[in-house]
C-alpha cells in the first residue's frame, strides 16, 4: 500500500508537485494520468526515495520513505521512465546485478533471472549485450529489472513508451498479473486508453495538482451522461453564451473564434437541434465530432485543453 | 558487503569488454619505460610506425600539430612523412603506414579565432599499438588545444585581429606584443610543458652507465604514471553511471551509495593490481631490475592507486559536465605526474622541485614505494601509511557519496 499525503516538491521556484494526496491499495493498479510535465515522474521520485519531498509524507507499506527509507525501499520495485541499464552488460548480467542489489543470491537468484527474462520474452537473448537491443527490448528488460526481486509495491513510470503494440499488450498483461498476485501497482501514463483499460483507480493530475480522483466508474460518472461535442468553424462567443446560458443539457467548456467544445447530454439524439441553435447564435459550423464520456473528455472538461498537445 | 562485491564484479565484467582502454593506460607508461630502457640500455628496436601527414593548412599551427610526433619519446616510435591527400589515402589503404593525419585548410585560423575545428585521423586497422599511441596523443593535443584556446585567449585574439585569413605577414609591433604575452605564459608553464629531456640526455650519455640503473630509476615512476592514467580513465565511469540512469536506480534500492562507490573503487583497484603486477613481473624478470619486497610493493602501489582513483572520482563529481570532468582530471594528472616524480624520477629533478613534489599524493606514495624496492621501509612505517591512505579513501568516498546524493544524481 502507498499512502501519499499533501505531497509537495519544489525545484527552486518551480512547484512540480503541489499538495497531492492519494492511496494506492494492495492488489490493485492505481493510475497517475497526466500530460507531459504534470508531475508524474516527480511524484514517483518522491515515493521511491530518489527525491526528498519539500513537504508532505509518503508511506510505503506503513514505512515513511524519508525516516525509514531502508524498510520502505526494500519492498519497492521501480521501473523508471528513462531506461536504466548497463549497455555493456548482457541482459542476464543486468537482471543479475539488480537482483543482487535487492539481496537475492544463489539458486533463488538464478531462478528469478530465468523467470523474468522468460516472461518478458528475452530469454533467448539473455547473453546478448544490451546496447545491441532495440528500444522495445530495452523497455522490456527495464521492466524485468524492476520486478526481479518480487516487490510488493511496484512503481511503473510510463513503461510502455516506444513499445510495439504486441509487446505493449504483453507488458500490460504482466502488470495486470502483478496486481492479481497481490502487488500494489502505481502506474503513470499519458495514454488515456491505457489508463482506462488497466487501472482500477486513478488520479488525473495537471500542473502538479490532482484534478480528479476515483475509480473509473466514479470518474465517468463525473461526466454525467454527457458527451463531448467538438465543433469547428467560426463562432461568436457572447452569442453562444446567450444561446446556451440557461440550457441545462448543454454546457460550454471552451470557445474561441474557430473552435467550440460543448458538454451535451445525449448528444447524438440532439444533433439537429444543437446545429440549429448554433447557427441561430451566429455560428458557422464546418465540422462536428461527438465523443462518448471518457477520461479524455473528463480531462478536457476539467482543464479546457486536450491531453496530448 | 555482498553488494560491494557484486558492484565490483559487474564493473570488472564491463571492463573486460573494453580491453583496449586498459591496454592504452598501461601501455603508454610501459612504452615510454621501454623506450627509455632501449635508449639507455639495450640496442634492439622498439615498436615503430609511420604517420602520413596531409597538411592542407600549411600554417605554423598545423606545423606544430604534426611536430608533436617529431619530439620527445614519440619521435622514437613514430616517423612522420608529409604527403599529399591522394598518395596518403592510397598508402594507408594498402597498409603501408600506421596512420594518416589530415589537417584541413583553415585549421590555423579556426584555432586562432577560438572556433571549433575538425581534423581527421585514419588508423590502419591492421595495427593496434602504434595507431593507438598516435590517436591517444592526438586527442591529448586536441584536448589541450581546446584548453589553450581558453587560457591564451588574449594573445590569440591579437593574432586573429591583425592577420587576415591566409595572410602571412604580421607587423613587427604586433609580433612584439604577441611575443611578450606568450613569453609570460610560457615562462610560467615552462617547467611543466617542457621537461628537461635534453638536459637529461646530455647528462647521461657522457658517463658510461649501465642501462639497468636507468631502468631502475625510471621504473617506479612509470608504475605511478600508469596508476595516474588509470585513475583518470576509470573515474570517467561515474558519468556513464549517471547518463545510463543506473546511478539513480542504485539510489532507489535499499543499498547504500557508499557501498556502490566502494565497489567501483575496488574494481579499479583490482585492475591496478593486475597492471602493477604485470609491470613488476616485466620489470623484475624481463628487464632484470633489482627490486625487493615485490608483494609489499604490489599491495602498496595498489592502495595508493585506489586513493588516486577516489580523488579523480571526486573531481569528476564536482565538474559541471562529463567533458569538463575529463578536462579537469586531465589537467590535474599532468602536473601531478610531472611534480610527483611520476614522469621524471625525483632523482633527476631539481632538488627544490623534488622536495615540493614529495608532498603530492602520488609523489608521497612513490617515495614510499622506492623505499620498499630498496628494502628499507620499516614494517611499522608501512602499516601506518596504509592506515593513513585507508582513512583518506574513506573520507573521499564519504564526500563523493554526499555529492552524489546531493546534486550529482539529479537533473
Ligand atoms: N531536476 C529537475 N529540475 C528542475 N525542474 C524539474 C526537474 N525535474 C522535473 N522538473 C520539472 O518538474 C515538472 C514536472 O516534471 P515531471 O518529470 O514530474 O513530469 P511528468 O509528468 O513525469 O512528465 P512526462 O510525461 O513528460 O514524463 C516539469 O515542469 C519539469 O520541468
Ligand atoms: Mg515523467
Amino acid at each position: 500500500m502507498i499512502e501519499v499525503a499533501q505531497l509537495r516538491k519544489e525545484y527552486g521556484d518551480l512547484v512540480a508537485v503541489d499538495d497531492i494526496s492519494f492511496t494506492a491499495e494492495t492488489g490493485a493498479i492505481f493510475g497517475l494520468l497526466g500530460p507531459n510535465g504534470a508531475g508524474k515522474t516527480t511524484t514517483i521520485g518522491c515515493i521511491s526515495g530518489l527525491l526528498e519531498p519539500t513537504a508532505g509524507t509518503v508511506r510505503v507499506r506503513g514505512h515513511d520513505v524519508v525516516r525509514e527509507s531502508a524498510q520502505a525501499k526494500a519492498s519497492l520495485g521501480v521501473v523508471p521512465q528513462e531506461i536504466a541499464l548497463y549497455g555493456d552488460l548482457s541482459a542476464g548480467e543486468n537482471v543479475r546485478f539488480w537482483g543482487q542489489a535487492y539481496g537475492l543470491r544463489g539458486a533463488k537468484l538464478r531462478a528469478r533471472i530465468t523467470d523474468v527474462l522468460e516472461i518478458t520474452g528475452l530469454l533467448d537473448r539473455a547473453g546478448d549485450r544490451v546496447d545491441q537491443f532495440s528500444g522495445g527490448m530495452k523497455r522490456r528488460l527495464n521492466f524485468a529489472c524492476g520486478i526481479i526481486h518480487e516487490p510488493q509495491v511496484l512503481l511503473l513510470d510510463e513503461p510502455t513508451v516506444g513499445v510495439d503494440p504486441q509487446s505493449r499488450v504483453r507488458l500490460l498483461d504482466l502488470v495486470r498479473e502483478q496486481a492479481n498476485q497481490g502487488v500494489c501497482v502505481l502506474y503513470t501514463t499519458h495514454y488515456m486508453e491505457e489508463a482506462q483499460s488497466i487501472c482500477d483507480r486513478l488520479a488525473i493530475i495537471d500542473h502538479g495538482h490532482v484534478i480528479a480522483q476515483g475509480s473509473l466508474a466514479e470518474l465517468q460518472a463525473q461526466m454525467g451522461e454527457r458527451d463531448l461535442v467538438r465543433v469547428s468553424g467560426s463562432f461568436d462567443e457572447s452569442e453562444l453564451h446567450r444561446a446556451f446560458g440557461h440550457d441545462a443539457d448543454v454546457e460550454i467548456v471552451t470557445v474561441d473564434d474557430a473552435q467550440a467544445t460543448l458538454s451535451v447530454r445525449k448528444a447524438s439524439s440532439k444533433l439537429p437541434t444543437l446545429l440549429a441553435a448554433l447557427t441561430g447564435a451566429g455560428s458557422e459550423v464546418r465540422d462536428i465530432t461527438v465523443s462518448q464520456p471518457s477520461l479524455e473528455s473528463l480531462f478536457i472538461k476539467l482543464t479546457g485543453k486536450e491531453l496530448r498537445e | 558487503m555482498r553488494f560491494l562485491l557484486a558492484t565490483a564484479a559487474k564493473d570488472l565484467v564491463r571492463r573486460r569488454r573494453d580491453p583496449l582502454a586498459l591496454l592504452l593506460w598501461a601501455g603508454i607508461p610501459l612504452a615510454i619505460g621501454g623506450l627509455i630502457f632501449l635508449a639507455f640500455g639495450g640496442d634492439d628496436a622498439g615498436p615503430s610506425g609511420r604517420l602520413l601527414v596531409v597538411d592542407q593548412d600549411n600554417t605554423v599551427l598545423s606545423g606544430l600539430l604534426s611536430g608533436v610526433y617529431q619530439q620527445g619519446p614519440l619521435a622514437e616510435i613514430i616517423e612522420v612523412e608529409a604527403v599529399d591527400l591522394e598518395t596518403g589515402r592510397d598508402r594507408i589503404d594498402s597498409g603501408e603506414a600506421s596512420g594518416l593525419l589530415i589537417i584541413p585548410d583553415g585549421f590555423g585560423t579556426a584555432v586562432l579565432n577560438s572556433e571549433p575545428f575538425e581534423i581527421s585521423l585514419v588508423r590502419n586497422p591492421a595495427q593496434r599499438i602504434v595507431p593507438g599511441i598516435i590517436e591517444e596523443s592526438l586527442s591529448l593535443v586536441v584536448e589541450s588545444t581546446f584548453y589553450v584556446q581558453r587560457l591564451f585567449d588574449e594573445p590569440l585574439d591579437i593574432i586573429a585581429a591583425v592577420q587576415p585569413v591566409g595572410a602571412n605577414i604580421v607587423p613587427d609591433s604586433t609580433v612584439a606584443s604577441i611575443s611578450v604575452a606568450f613569453n609570460q605564459i610560457v615562462d610560467r608553464a615552462q617547467p611543466y610543458l617542457f621537461p628537461p629531456v635534453i638536459e637529461l640526455e646530455t647528462k647521461t650519455t657522457g658517463e658510461d652507465e649501465d642501462g639497468l640503473d636507468f631502468a631502475r630509476l625510471f621504473f617506479p615512476s612509470m608504475l605511478f604514471m600508469a596508476l595516474l592514467f588509470m585513475a583518470q580513465g576509470l573515474s570517467e565511469d561515474i558519468w556513464r553511471e549517471r547518463s545510463h540512469g543506473t546511478l539513480r536506480r542504485v539510489i532507489v534500492t535499499p543499498q547504500r551509495v557508499a557501498m556502490f562507490l566502494a565497489g567501483k573503487l575496488l574494481a579499479g583497484a583490482m585492475l591496478m593490481l593486475i597492471v602493477i603486477g604485470l609491470g613488476l613481473v616485466v620489470g623484475r624478470w624481463v628487464f632484470g631490475i633489482d627490486l625487493q619486497g615485490l608483494p609489499i610493493a604490489l599491495v602498496w602501489a595498489t592502495i595508493a592507486g585506489m586513493m588516486l582513483l577516489a580523488m579523480m572520482v571526486l573531481v569528476q563529481l564536482f565538474a559541471s559536465s562529463e567533458r569538463a570532468g575529463n578536462i579537469l582530471t586531465g589537467a590535474a594528472i599532468f602536473p601531478l605526474a610531472m611534480l610527483g616524480g611520476s614522469f621524471f624520477p625525483f632523482e633527476v629533478m631539481p632538488d627544490w622541485l623534488a622536495s615540493v613534489g614529495r608532498y603530492t599524493p602520488n609523489g608521497w606514495a612513490l617515495a614510499k614505494l622506492n623505499r620498499v624496492f630498496a628494502g628499507d621501509l620499516a614494517a611499522l612505517d608501512l602499516v601506518r601509511a596504509i592506515g593513513f591512505v585507508t582513512l583518506i579513501i574513506v573520507a573521499l568516498t564519504w564526500l563523493a557519496m554526499r555529492r552524489i546524493r546531493g546534486r550529482f544524481a539529479h537533473s
